[in-house]
Parts: structure tokens; sequence; C-alpha cells
């Protein structure tokens, strides 16, 4: 057990088989991952792909229904203690509509035994947040802000936001990601952000976690997976194997040509192949793609 | 979390506060009146020698006259007795439903569940304070209840004991109002939106309140009977207060010949026709009448076990809940 420990004391996050069902549906299946320490790591995937889930597992609101899942090596279903060290901020930000930001902060006080009021007070200050105004009053950035400021002022050694930029306006986001990293950067947090679009983070992100139809489709530091994924454009490809490839993800074919998106292992010497880089957004779209080709026809009552 | 929670409710206490007094200001001069007349009628020496069980017949016919004129007066006023029955489930749903449910539909309960506090920290303290809050609220609604109805039930033959003034009065809206805020706290932790948890609160406390009412409550205790001829005496008195469950007219054999009726024939009476008194009922020579009854002095008995019986459901939903809300996300 100790020896596991010690060979995971910089993970963060980690996830074994783990599993959620709502009834006879899995909102997250055989999930396995781990996220590193002081990592800024995007949780990307489509809508309803059960990225909440995921969250909600990791802040201890949801009990695996399979497998575990571990936050700095507790299982945090029913941890009270734990969460002193995890920072959470739920989809669209929910707060006390009429307590006032100040009010809020009040509260968290009452609410953690490690608390740094000041620092949140700091924050809303320059933010220029109005203290004494129902944040139900506030604009959704500002709300954006008020729960950021108290997950920020429990001093957690992990955060998790989930989609904290959906409802924001462009400028918002920036906004909100910029004051996050800024404040992030120093303490050495490690941070967790879903989103159904990458676009979102890709900015501010140095580690990905690909999630799609409750599965996880990718993982890894964003350097590597832009590195180690390739465009092969070519000849039409039959499916043999092509050397420094380990794996293709994607496949497009015309009469003559297939382009390939794929996972290399080595140097792709075969001179019958043009490679090209592709971005982090391409390697995203390709792992997408490749789970989502779910046809409904029978349901639909149409011939496939 | 106490000063959370106080934070949360305090406006809400205050119009709960602010709708009693109102309600107070205008059934406190009400009762006064009530009791004035009350006196002034001389009812309060009435209902102390009627105790007494050899009550002369001029003093019962003086009594009975003022009762009837005080019940005319007043008496309209038990339809407002029937409308303040339903506050303990106003309370229920308004202070238990959206307890949780709120919380929920406003997804607060993933901010408030993922500070420093546990979950059933958070629903013991919450669920504590409020019951609290409401205890205090329901006692004193007992006390005004058993002070303001008391004129209506003392010149009312059936007494403390009657539907809607049983209900009304003494310890009993303690347990309907636990029971109510339970209801709703529960129902909120299993549909877990405002309105469905309040329409089920509603429905499920008339339910339960009307289901012990009528089927639990004639129960409590062995029902006593009592018999008396069907000529003349009538029913005897001293029986003030006590709730009749049912009546009827035996033959000498036990054999039960009319249902919900009770007869009073003067002394060898006969019909027009020259046939018995009560003959065309199918009555036989020694007849009498029949009654199933609670005794007035089982009130408090009585009381102390339907409150028993709501405040045990009152603890059984809120454990159900505190357990429902581990398992909320």
């Amino acid at each position: 057990m100790s020896g596991t420990r010690g060979q995971r004391m910089d993970m963060v996050l980690e996830a074994d088989r783990l599993g959620k069902r709502y009834g006879s549906t899995w909102a997250l299946r055989d999930c396995s991952l781990h996220l590193p320490a002081g990592r800024i790591a995007a949780l990307v995937g489509p809508n309803g792909a059960g990225k909440s889930t995921l969250l909600h597992l990791a802040v201890g609101l949801l009990k695996p229904d399979a497998g575990t899942v571990r936050v700095f090596g507790r299982s945090p279903y029913g941890d009270t203690e734990g969460l002193a060290d995890i920072g959470f901020v739920a989809q669209d930000t929910p707060l006390y509509r009429d307590f006032t930001a100040s009010e809020l902060v009040i509260a968290g006080g009452k609410l953690n035994k490690r608390w740094d009021a000041a620092l949140a007070r700091q924050r809303l200050a320059q933010l220029g947040i109005p203290p004494d105004k129902p944040v139900g009053k506030l604009s959704g950035g500002q709300r954006a802000q008020v729960a950021l400021a108290l997950a920020l002022a429990k001093q957690p050694r992990l955060l998790l936001l989930d989609e904290p930029v959906a409802s924001l306006d462009p400028l918002a986001r920036r906004e909100f990601l910029q004051s996050l990293m800024g404040s992030v950067a120093e303490s050495g947090t490690t941070v967790l952000l879903s989103s159904h679009l990458l676009a979102d983070l890709e900015r501010v992100c140095d580690y990905l976690i690909v999630l799609n139809a409750s599965q996880v489709q990718l993982t890894g530091a964003v350097d590597d997976l832009v590195a180690e994924h390739r465009q092969l454009v070519g000849p039409r490809h039959d499916g043999g194997a092509i050397g420094g490839v380990a794996a293709v993800v994607r496949a497009s074919h015309t009469d003559r040509q297939s382009t390939l998106l794929v996972r290399t292992d080595g140097p792709v010497t075969d001179p019958a192949w043009t490679v090209r880089e592709v971005s982090l957004e391409d390697v995203v779209l390709a792992y997408l793609a490749d789970g989502t080709t779910k046809t409904n026809h029978s349901e639909w009552g149409v011939a496939a | 979390m106490i000063w959370l929670t106080w934070r949360q409710h305090r406006k809400q206490a205050l119009y709960t506060l602010l709708g009693f007094a109102v309600l107070a200001a205008v059934l406190v001069p009400i009762g006064l009146s009530m009791r004035t007349t009350f006196a002034d009628l001389g009812l309060t020496d009435c209902v102390n020698q009627l105790a007494r069980a050899d009550v002369a017949q001029t003093t019962r016919e003086t009594c009975d006259a003022g009762f009837h004129r005080f019940t005319n007066q007043y008496g309209s006023l038990n339809l407002l007795a029937v409308l303040l029955i339903t506050l303990p489930v106003l309370v229920g749903l308004f202070w238990g439903a959206p307890l949780v449910a709120r919380e929920v539909e406003q997804g607060t309960h993933r901010f408030v569940w993922t500070q420093g506090v546990g979950r059933n920290q958070w629903a013991l303290v919450k669920f504590g304070l409020v019951g609290a809050g409401v205890l205090v609220l329901a006692v004193g609604y007992g006390l005004g209840m058993s002070w303001w109805v008391e004129p209506l039930t003392q010149t009312a033959r059936e007494g403390r004991f009657g539907l809607i003034v049983f209900d009304l009065q003494g310890v009993v809206p303690i347990g309907y109002t636990l029971f109510a805020v339970a209801l709703g706290i529960f129902a909120g932790t299993v549909w877990k939106r405002m309105l469905p948890a309040m329409g089920i609160t509603l429905a499920g406390f008339i339910g339960v309140r009307a289901a012990i009412a009528v089927l639990a409550r004639p129960h409590y205790q062995p029902a006593l009977t009592q018999t008396f001829p069907i000529d003349g005496g009538g029913i005897p008195e001293g029986d003030r207060g006590d709730w009749v469950l049912s009546v009827g007219i035996r033959n000498a054999d036990g054999a039960m010949v009319a249902e919900d009726t009770r007869i009073q024939c003067p002394p060898g009476g006969k019909g027009p026709d020259g046939r018995a008194c009560g003959a065309e009922l199918g009555l036989k020579p020694g007849a009498y009448n029949w009654e199933l009854y609670q005794p007035a002095d089982r009130f408090w008995l009585f009381q102390g076990i339907e409150t028993g019986i709501f405040v045990a459901l009152a603890l059984l939903l809120v454990y159900l809940a505190v357990r429902r809300v581990r398992r909320i996300a």
C-alpha cells in the first residue's frame, strides 16, 4: 500500500475503472485516468459525455457504482475532511442569490476550517464586485468571479471547475480565465476545468482529458499529445501497417488518396506519406469523431 | 451552519411571525368577545353545575337555552375553525418542502455540500433548527387555539372530542405540524423540485390525517357502551363531552333493530293506532337504546396517543430524508 502511494504521490486525482450509473444508463464507464500535480487540465467532451459526473464523483457529491476514484489518495464520497483540499465551482456557478458577495464570504468562513476571507475580499475588491448587492443581481461574469473567489478562499490544492465559462460572453470568458490563471500560478494549485469547447481552454491548459460517450478517449500532457500525433496524406490506404505509426485514429478516403490522423511511436519514414504536424484541436476532433458514430435508425423507425 | 440557516431563512421567519401576528390580531378580539358573552349568559356557572350528577331539571333547561343562544350567535365560527386546522399543513408546505428541494432546484446544494461541512451535519443542523422553530410555533398555536375554542367546545354536546376542535387544540397541533414539516422535507428529497414536493406534501398530509382521524382514533382505547330505556328518562345526562361513536336500538336479546337512531317514548306510550311505541321499527318489549362512546375524560390520553403517532411518523420521515440527502448530487 505504502509503495503504491509513494509511487503515486504526484498524482492528485486517480480514477480506476470508475463508473456511475443512472438507472440502466452509464453516465461514466470504465473511466481510468491520472491527473498529475500542478497541472492545468482541460476536461473536454460534448454535452452529456459524463464530464459533470466525473467532477461530482471527484468532489464526493456522487458515490461510484463501479471502480474507484481517489483525490490525494482519499476516497472523496462522504469524506468531509478531504473536502478541505478541494475547491469546486459547479456548473452555472450556483450561489444563494439573495446573499450579498460579502455575506457569502462570511458563510464560507462559517462552513470551512481553513478559510482566507482576506484573500476573497481582496480579489472581489480588485474585480470591482459590489459587496452589498445580492449576487442574484450581478452579471453572469461577476457571479462566476464570486464563485471562483469563494473556491480559492478555501486555499484548495485541487480546484475543480464545471463548465465555468459556458454561460459567459467572450470578454468575461477571457477575464475569468485570466484571473484564474493569475491566482493558481503562484499557489501551484492543480486545476481541472471542463468545457464542451476546447477553444475555451486551449490557451490555458497544459494537460488534456477527452471524454466521449461516457468513456475516456484520450488523456495526456498537451505537448506530448501534439508531438505524438501526425496527419499523413498519401495513396489510398488499405489498413496495412505503416512504419512509425502506433494507431490510426481517424481515416478519410477519396478514390485515390487517404488522409490519416495517426498516433506515432517513431518517425514515419515511408516516402509515400506526406507527414504534417497537427494542432491540439485536430487531435481532439479526431478522437471525438471516433466515438460518436452511433446510429439511431431503429429508434427512429427508418431504414439504416 | 447556524448562522447560514438563520441568514437563509430569516426573511421567511419574519413573514411567518407576521402572518401569525395578523391571525392573532383577528382571533383575539373574537375570542374575548366570545368569552364576555359566555360569562354574561351565565354559562360559566352552567358548565360547573352540569358537571355534577344531581343537577336540577330547571337549571338544565335554563342552561340549554343559554347554550342555544350562544351557539346561535357564534356557531358560524366553527367554519373559521375548519380553516384554522389547515395551518399545520401550510407550515409544512412553506417550511418543509422547500428546505431541500429549493437547494437542489437552484443548484446551491453543490455549493454548500462541497464546503467543509458534511451533508449529515448540514441536514441535522438545518432540520433541527427549523424543527425547533416550528415546534415553538406549534406550541403557541395549540395553546392559543385551546383558549380560543374553549367557549365553542363547552357549548357543543360532543365537547372537546368534536371532529374539528379535537384537531385544533391541546398538543395534537404539535404532532401535526412536525409531521407536515418532516413530510415536506422528505418529499423534497425525493422529488427535488419545490412544486411537486409541495403537492405531494399536501396530498400526503391530508391522506394520513384523514386516515388516522377516521380509522385509528376511535380505537385508541376500547370504546365503552351504555344503554338506557326507550321509555321515559331520555338520554342520561352527565355524558356531555363524551365522544359518541355509534348509537342504535337493540331488542332485549341484543339484536340491533335500528342503527344510527334513538327513540324516546312516554312511559307506557302507545301510538295513535294503538300499537306500542316503536313497534313500526320492529321493537319488541324490552328494547333499549344503545350507545358506543369514548368518555370525555379520555381527552388528554387520546391527544397524547395521536401526538405520539404523528411525532413518530415525523421522526421516521426525517431519518429517511437524512438518508436520501446523502444520495443527491
